[in-house]
């Protein structure tokens, strides 16, 4: 009987020991481990252990930039989703989203948040600029994050556009048409980045390929490494709230 | 950590009051009793937790009665007429019906991207005070109400080969 009761202990510490392993910090029920969460959290890391109230007060981020960020998460989520049902191919895309819109589980819900958080991410990407500029946060020594700024704003561009064109229906190649002839203008280079861009002088299946593998891979590479850096300057910078 | 606009802030209220004869900023910018430092979790994280599942029940509202478009199989011999660019291109391509392309599809585009990027070396004004950068802040608003305009041109009174169409107001529409 005492065997049988020390091993019941033996188990429970070992099974605690492997919960505990989980998390650097204990539960936070007291203040101080609540404020060293933040440090040793993996996930929490991104922010300082402390903040001055006015740094972070809504009316004045509005949390833009954050929701910017949730929404490149909720794409990639989504977006991940999509790749297991869609295929690259002119012979094969427009009815892998046929099917994702009509019968695949929660397909077209996925689809629909994939579309509607990417035109909501161009908005709140856009409206977090004018925020910044609107409040002078740009300001010595903030600078050159909003350079990296203003080029997470052409990658979020860049993606929608890419975008695009994967369902392959009517709406996307001649969007894609149009907003590739754009590129056509460009003195000497123009013609040669158009090719580029669709592997040919009409869009067709080279074009379906490259723009699939700039929105999964290329874009999304670019845009996270410059998001890490970005985030990195704000917190090596200083918040800009407390005006 | 970022208290050196703090600093800076103070340091000028202190210059002022000195200029006006005063032993006292004349104007209390910041209380810091109501300023406070504050931990990060779970007060700051509990606040963008909040932000992401408003965030996430607006997407999953709208996703679930709103469906993504999705026309017919594309067709490279049947050209929409109009055909248009997505709409965040839609000011692009509204330049493109007033100008030439070169200038239009390039040089603006080129140009407004670098002036962006210039933006804060070209600011001079230190100050960050709304009352104190009158020009940018109109300067900005001529851009949004530019950009933001020649999108809704695009979008919703532009039909036809990229003719003007008013019916969508008017309510004649073709």
């Amino acid at each position: 009987m005492k065997m049988i009761g020390a091993a019941i202990d033996e188990i429970y510490s070992v099974l605690a020991q492997m919960v505990s392993s989980l998390f650097r910090h204990g539960l936070p029920l007291t203040d101080k481990i609540a404020a060293r969460t933040a440090l040793t959290n993996f996930v929490l890391h991104i922010h300082p252990v402390r903040v001055r109230r006015s740094w972070i007060r809504m009316s004045y981020t509005l949390c833009l930039g954050g929701l910017s960020f949730f929404l490149f998460i909720v794409l990639t989520v989504t977006g991940l989703y999509l790749m297991f049902y869609y295929v690259p191919a002119t012979s094969h895309a427009y009815q892998d989203m046929r099917d994702l819109q009509f019968v695949v589980t929660f397909g077209g819900v996925i689809r629909n948040m994939h579309r509607w958080a990417a035109h909501a991410m161009v908005i709140t990407v856009w409206l977090h600029m004018a925020r910044v500029f609107l409040t002078g946060a740009y300001k010595k020594p903030r600078e050159f994050n909003w350079a990296i700024g203003t080029f997470l704003l052409l990658i979020t561009l860049l993606l929608s556009f890419s975008g695009y064109l994967l369902p392959w229906d009517q709406l996307s190649i001649w969007a894609v048409t149009v907003g590739t002839n754009m590129a056509k203008y460009a003195p000497i280079a123009g013609p040669y980045t158009r090719y580029l861009m669709l592997g040919g002088r009409a869009v067709g299946d080279a074009t379906l390929l490259r723009f699939y593998v700039a929105h999964v891979v290329g874009l999304p590479l670019i845009g996270f490494l410059l998001m890490v850096v970005h985030f990195w300057r704000v917190r090596k910078d200083g918040f800009s709230g407390g005006l | 950590m970022a208290t050196g606009a703090r600093e800076r802030l103070d340091a000028r209220d202190r210059v002022e009051a000195r200029r006006r004869g005063l032993s006292e900023p004349p104007l209390q910018l910041r209380d810091d009793s109501e300023d406070e430092m504050i931990v990060s979790f779970p007060e700051f994280v509990f606040k963008e937790f909040i932000a992401m599942v408003a965030m996430t029940v607006f997407l999953l509202v709208v996703s679930i009665w709103l469906q993504a478009p999705l026309l017919g199989k594309a067709n490279p011999a049947m050209t929409p007429n109009p055909s248009k660019a997505p709409w965040y291109f839609l000011g692009l391509q509204e330049l493109l019906a007033r100008f030439p392309p070169l200038m239009a599809g390039v040089a603006f585009p080129t140009f407004v991207i670098v002036l962006m990027i210039l933006v804060p070396y070209l600011d001079r004004n230190p100050s960050r005070r709304p009352s104190e950068r009158k020009l940018a802040i109109f300067l900005f608003a001529l851009y949004a109400v530019i950009t933001v305009g020649l999108v809704l041109v695009g979008t919703f009174f532009r039909g036809h080969e990229f003719n003007f169409d008013w019916g969508w107001v008017l309510g004649n529409e073709s």
